[in-house]
């Protein structure tokens, strides 16, 4: 009888407990799913990769992570995110020495990134253009910077991580992260003001 | 110090754009999105499911223990040893179809017969 009732009581305090989690999770994943997205597909340059990669990432930082600190779910969630897009670039790059070994040409190096960013939209459809071919210009610069300094400048910038959480996502030290982060907004401002993108420097 | 403020004006703007692409996606990569973060909850919930019946395998394990160290305890301990004739008598009594309140009811007399000598060596007898 007492047996039966401790586990009906702690059936009851872990069922709580899940749902708490649960709702957590739930509401972590939503607030990042649409920045991971972008994040994903800015580096791979393909809607269905970035979308597998972004399920994949959910999914594994839930079944392994969920019941850390929620404090701890972001520097992990970018992790995983970033583990799985540099899983990804490995494929190709292996796929496209295979491909041109053969003397054929892979797919992704006749990948228009141009065409996967979204469609225009605002009330000042010129202002929208303007501001989407400025961030189609970062894009592009973005995919010029060692692996390195675009992730540290995306987890900092875009995502707004601080350093130490940014370090934890990357796998390195808070003074890389730095160095790092630091490299790739000069650099970026100095191949964007080549290209005149007066948008980013004015 | 302008260059850092130069930087600052400059990350700012690549956040704001940042958040405006995000803000852009269109609604089929939105439902591919919530789609996608439903199948990873579903994981955290056939998780939890799993993680319950972890968690009563100790409770159930312990009670199944006792059950079996119980029973072989019982079947272990060996019973008080009975004398055989008595226990036979008591087992022909207790099948035997005699009236048994008759034979209490006549106990006194049964008591006071015994003391008579007449009937002392009756038994002896023959």
């Amino acid at each position: 009888m007492g047996l039966a009732l401790s586990i009906a009581q702690r059936e009851a305090s872990l069922e709580t407990e899940g749902a708490l989690i649960g709702a957590l999770i739930e509401a972590f994943l939503r607030e990042v799913e649409a920045r991971a997205y972008r994040i994903a597909l800015m580096q791979v340059r393909d809607r269905h990769e970035a979308l597998d990669i972004v399920q994949d990432a959910m999914i594994r930082l839930v079944q392994r992570y969920a019941n850390r600190p929620s404090e701890e779910w972001a520097p992990l969630f970018y992790r995983i995110l970033q583990n799985r897009i540099r899983d990804v670039q490995r494929r190709r790059a292996v796929r496209s020495r295979f491909v041109s070994f053969f003397g054929g040409t892979a797919s992704e190096e006749e990948h228009d990134p141009l065409a996967e960013a979204p469609a225009p939209r605002g009330d000042n459809p010129l202002e929208q253009v303007t501001a989407d071919d400025a961030m189609r210009a970062l894009e592009l610069a973005l995919k010029d910077l060692p692996a390195r300094q675009r992730e540290a400048f995306m987890l900092r910038n875009f995502e707004g991580l601080d350093v130490a959480a940014t370090a934890t996502a990357m796998g390195c030290t808070e003074g890389s992260v730095k160095t790092h982060y630091s490299r790739a907004v000069h650099r970026l401002r100095e191949v964007l003001a080549e290209h005149g993108e007066e948008h980013w420097n004015e | 110090m302008s260059d850092d403020n130069g930087d600052s004006k400059f990350e700012r703007r690549t956040k704001r754009a940042f958040d405006d692409s995000v803000a852009a996606l269109d609604a089929a990569t939105r439902s591919k999105l919530t789609q996608a973060r439903y199948r990873a909850l579903e994981e955290q919930t056939s998780a939890r499911s799993r993680g319950f019946g972890s968690s009563l395998l100790p409770a159930g394990t312990v009670a199944a223990t006792a059950l079996v160290a119980f029973l072989v305890v019982w079947q272990a301990t060996p019973p008080a040893p009975v004398p055989q004739a008595a226990a036979l008598g008591d087992l022909e009594i207790l099948l035997g179809e005699e009236d048994l309140q008759m034979l209490d009811e006549e106990i006194e007399f049964y008591g006071w017969l015994e003391e008579q000598p007449e009937f002392a060596n009756v038994d002896s007898v023959g």
